[in-house]
């Protein structure tokens, strides 16, 4: 892919470059001299894109990915869990936001005072039955790609998740943020990995939906749990339950 | 890389847009196309501000040149001005 914004750049540059000259002081045409110009700054601007693409190509990309989701998804089918992830921010683990599994669904989790210890499995509420287990999910890595991390608004969540699955990752071509007193929605356009009716899925929820609620969860500063995942005409809607 | 594409996109169109209604008006003067050529180019490249860091920094380095060779153009109006005067 990093080749042909590389090839492109260069074809606008030499033609530009050889363009611009013979307009200027054979034809002596100004206009058509700006053209020479205009493909030049452009076919610097390719190259520039070309040498900003990542390392690593998508398809091994893709492989890392796959790997990991079908290791959680073969933990999660041999414990049986059914229930929805709750993905918790940083300040709730030790300085990284993850998802967290309980062994039993609760609807009205009490959660721990102190800080939930960075293990597989965890104590979180105050009951003895409170065990999860608490993995690693897109979405907990994609907040260190964040800048600045975003405050409890939907705009400023809009932002960081557009910066992300747009920007970043460039799985998503808009994202559009409402925020209500207790409930996020998120309609994403254009998304390239939507949900699927799987066992990891139905537990963690789609990469994009994943991505959306770690950073809800970080604006929020609070539990964040993936209440429904739908996706027609070419886009998503995610809904995220902000709990207490 | 969708939103690569629709930055070049977007650049090639812009550029043709104004070579194309320049040339419409009647304007021959280079500096004039190049001044607004690169004034564009800067606000469309401000406008993708969700560009990954790496595009960012790259495509910063190209918006200081042109904005150089910007100020240069500017500066010599200036001076040819002030001679005249």
């Amino acid at each position: 892919m990093s080749n042909s914004y590389r090839i492109l750049g260069l074809g606008l540059c030499l033609a530009g470059t050889i363009f611009a000259p013979i307009s200027y002081f054979i034809i002596s045409s100004v206009p058509l001299t700006a053209v020479g110009i205009s493909a030049i700054m452009i076919g610097f601007t390719c190259i520039a894109l070309a040498n900003t693409r990542p390392y690593i190509s998508p398809e091994a990309c893709q492989l890392i990915l796959k790997t990991g989701m079908e290791n959680t998804a073969a933990l999660l089918e041999e414990l049986g869990l059914r229930s929805k992830a709750v993905y918790l921010p940083s300040t709730m683990r030790d300085g990284h936001p993850q998802a967290l599994i309980p062994l039993v669904e609760d609807e009205d989790i009490q959660w721990v005072r102190e800080k939930i210890p960075g293990r597989l499995i965890v104590r979180y509420g105050v009951n003895p039955d409170d065990m999860a287990i608490v993995v690693t999910t897109p979405g907990s890595i994609n907040i260190d790609m964040l800048e600045t991390k975003p405050g409890p608004t939907s705009g400023e969540i809009e932002a960081a998740a557009t910066y992300i699955l747009e920007g970043v990752l460039d799985i998503a071509n808009s994202v559009t943020v409402s925020l209500a007193d207790v409930q996020v929605d998120v309609e994403v356009s254009g998304a390239k990995l939507h949900y699927e009716d799987i066992w990891y899925y139905r537990c963690l929820g789609s990469p994009i939906a994943s991505i959306v609620a770690a950073i809800s969860s970080e604006a929020l500063q609070k539990p964040v749990r993936i209440k429904e995942e739908s996706y027609s005409k070419g886009k998503s809607r995610i809904v995220l339950e902000v709990l207490s | 890389m969708r939103i690569y594409n629709k930055y070049i996109v977007s650049l090639a169109l812009a550029s043709s847009l104004i070579n194309i209604l320049l040339a419409f008006f009647g304007q021959n003067d280079l500096e004039i196309y190049f001044i607004i050529n690169i004034l564009t180019y800067l606000i469309i490249t401000l406008l993708y501000i969700y560009f990954n860091p790496r595009a960012r920094r790259a495509l910063n380095t190209i918006g200081v040149v042109l904005f150089a060779g910007f100020m240069v153009i500017i500066a010599f109006e200036v001076m040819e001005i002030l001679s005249g005067i």
